[in-house]
């Protein structure tokens, strides 16, 4: 049994939660991850060592790369949301999954996109639409089993055994909802061959469609749910009460509402009429404070454990992610204003603001989730509790040799690319001088993803002896592994 | 956070244990989210209404201050094809400006590569002298022909085809005048050697 303490009563009695479901997800989240982050550190190395490309068609970085983004966003990422979300949803709701064959459907259906995505990719079969690359046949089954999992998630909310809907809750429905609505409205195509489709939308309006989706997969895949996760795990953590039910309401509001309207940041100093520019631009500001009231309610509820954040992987994670959360919401609004766009646009700064968000807010928080869960679910005591916070260090250091090699990159790329001699003529007329100029920056941000690589395999080997290892006794009080 | 309440809401018997607090929101969250919504409509006015702003009016401005900063690129040219001519010291720099920048496609010894050869008869874009300066400055972009105009100054364009132009005549014994040209197009040849105008 679970338990929780201070400023918190009981948690609600056993009422045969479908915890194996949570444990497939659980098991499929950790190999994707490794998958996901392995082929990251590969494509890594092949921009900074070409050689690595191997010459062969299959292997080269413009084939590898979308594999890469889809294995830690809808695998990697895919599977942890869903492993949080069948573990939590049946707690908060007091009542077992609607369908337990609803689950299996969707965790085999989701592992068989995942699978068809690693095998098309590296074949070269893509509608190249960034981060909806999947060929139409993929696109569909994404779409049944979307609706296995929103019907089962639903039919749960339906089923519930309690009046008041936890904010972990909206943020789960948001997710639900409004994935099914982006991935339909772009990926609508008319299929020519099994392998080939044309896009409903031409020019302009399928850029604005694809950023429209682009910018919310951001925004309602690696974001809303987490922030749900979030809601969930770090409370039971920390064993605190949250600090401010009326900002998880307001930030909640605020944030769905407005992020739905930035994608056009993505395409600034485009054919994209000056109006939607504006409009994308300005609803990116106005996303910093509904952005922070997440940050602001999950350090904030950590008051009065501050001194177990020190000790405490898990809390760690949590913090260090909830932070990271803090500092790319801000970075991202500030990127979406057009001079500094000018600037930063096509350049490795985007990459070094996508990875302080993925690897610092997502995998960081994910990390502190799975180290708790593995102990909670499978009742048994981390194999070896330093491990994690040498995980927790690696990753910590990954992530900043990783965000600012790539700010140094991209400021370079950015300013030499616009510099202008004292004729008037480009300062450095030769792309590829200053591609060839990158290359230390490259090496540096492989070492950092190598690191963060690292940890992660050390979390495998970890929950692995874990689950293997012995159960804990009852009595034992929960987690928090000593460091 | 002197106004926090860290009254309990009394929810965790309907949210698996987790309780919450009626805190307030912190007044600098509530000021800075009035801030990006009020800065927010205020930069719209200024950029559509008040300012005027778009990026076709800030291309112009940028393009019209360039043109009072530096001479017009157009005349620069006009003014150096004026300039256009084959002697040793222009065959000299022109080799120089070669060999930093046109050898990854056309090969150390104008042999070609990626780019075609120089050694031939053949030319794609024109085998004349004016021909060539424009194929330098303005580039064939759809094959990959960098415009060279933005990056080389018009005298090395000129230098550079004086090396090519006096390769290609000593490769395939090609006539120099038959390359400079006649007539309107012709351009002078200071070596007297190019006698007979060739149609």
């Amino acid at each position: 049994m679970e338990k929780t303490t201070t400023g918190t009563v009981a948690a609600g009695t056993d009422v045969g939660y479908d915890l194996d479901i949570v444990k497939m997800f659980f098991t499929a989240t950790v190999v994707w991850a490794l998958v996901g982050m392995l082929v990251g550190v590969i494509i890594a190395l092949q921009l900074a060592w070409w050689p690595a490309n191997l010459g062969l068609p299959w292997t080269t970085f413009g084939r590898l790369r979308p594999l890469h983004t889809n294995a830690v966003i809808f695998a990697f990422g895919g599977n942890v949301v869903f492993t949080g979300i069948y573990h939590s949803t049946q707690r908060l709701l007091r009542t077992r999954m609607f369908s337990d064959t609803l689950s299996r459907v969707h965790f085999w259906g989701w592992q068989s996109i995942i699978v068809l995505a690693a095998v098309t990719l590296p074949l070269g079969m893509t509608q190249s639409k960034e981060y909806a690359e999947l060929i139409w046949p993929i696109d569909v089954l994404i779409t049944v089993v979307w609706v296995v999992f929103g019907v089962n998630f639903f039919g749960t909310l339906a089923r519930r055994k309690v009046q008041h809907l936890y904010v972990a809750i909206w943020f789960y429905m948001s997710f639900v909802i409004t994935i099914a609505v982006l991935h339909i409205v772009n990926s609508l195509a008319v299929p020519a061959t099994w392998f080939r489709s044309y896009p409903v939308y031409s020019g302009l309006t399928d850029a604005l469609v694809q950023w429209w989706y682009g910018h919310n997969a951001v925004g309602f895949f690696l974001t809303t749910p987490f922030l749900g996760l979030m809601y969930y795990y770090l409370p039971r953590a920390a064993e605190r009460p949250v600090y401010s039910y009326r900002l998880s309401i307001i930030h909640f509001w605020a944030l769905v509402f407005l992020y739905i309207w930035a994608g056009p940041h993505h395409l600034l100093y485009s054919a994209l009429p000056d109006w939607a520019q504006t409009l994308g631009m300005v609803f990116s500001v106005m996303l910093i404070a509904p952005s922070w009231g997440g940050m602001l309610n999950g350090l904030l509820t950590l008051r009065g454990a501050w001194d177990r954040v020190r000790t405490d992987p898990i809390l760690k994670f949590m913090v260090v992610a909830v932070s990271f959360y803090g500092m790319s919401t801000f970075e991202g609004p500030m990127m979406s204003i057009r001079a500094v766009n000018g600037l930063a646009h096509y350049t490795n700064w985007v990459i070094g603001h996508v990875h302080s968000g993925a690897l610092g807010w997502v995998g960081m928080i994910s990390f502190g989730m799975l180290y708790w869960m593995v102990q909670n679910i499978w009742k048994r005591p981390l194999a070896h509790p330093t491990w994690a916070s040498h995980h927790f260090w690696l990753a910590t250091i990954g992530i900043v040799l990783y965000t600012v090699s790539m700010w140094a990159a991209g400021l370079m790329e950015g300013l030499q690319w616009r510099a202008l001699n004292d004729a008037g003529q480009l300062a450095n007329p030769i792309f590829v001088d200053i591609t060839a100029r990158l290359n230390p920056f490259l090496w540096i941000r492989l070492l950092g993803g190598a690191m963060y690589l690292t940890g992660a395999v050390m979390m495998a080997v970890n929950f692995w002896q874990t689950i293997r290892g012995p159960e804990r006794p009852a009595a034992e009080p929960v987690p928090v592994a000593a460091d | 956070m002197s106004k926090d309440t860290n009254r309990l809401l009394g929810h965790a018997d309907e949210a698996d244990g987790i309780d919450e607090y009626d805190n307030p929101l912190p007044d600098w969250w509530v000021g800075l989210f009035w801030f990006t919504v009020l800065w927010a409509v205020g930069y719209g006015l200024w950029y559509h209404v008040i300012g005027d702003r778009s990026q076709a009016r800030r291309l112009s401005e940028e393009m019209t201050a360039a043109e009072a900063r530096w001479p017009a690129q157009a005349e620069a040219l006009a003014a150096a094809a004026a300039d256009f001519a084959v002697t040793a010291e222009a065959v000299a720099a022109g080799e120089a400006v070669f060999q930093q920048n046109c050898v990854v496609c056309h090969g150390q010894n104008l042999e070609g590569g990626i780019g075609p050869t120089f050694l031939d008869d053949e030319w794609l874009h024109g085998g004349q002298a004016k021909d060539i300066l424009t194929t330098i400055t303005q580039g064939v972009p759809a094959k990959g022909m960098i415009p060279w105009g933005g990056i080389l100054s018009p005298e090395q364009i000129n230098q550079v085809a004086a090396y090519v132009i006096t390769k290609n005549s000593e490769a395939t014994g090609r006539p120099l005048g038959d390359i400079l040209g006649s007539g309107e197009d012709a351009v002078p040849d200071p070596s007297g050697s190019a006698g007979d105008p060739v149609g």
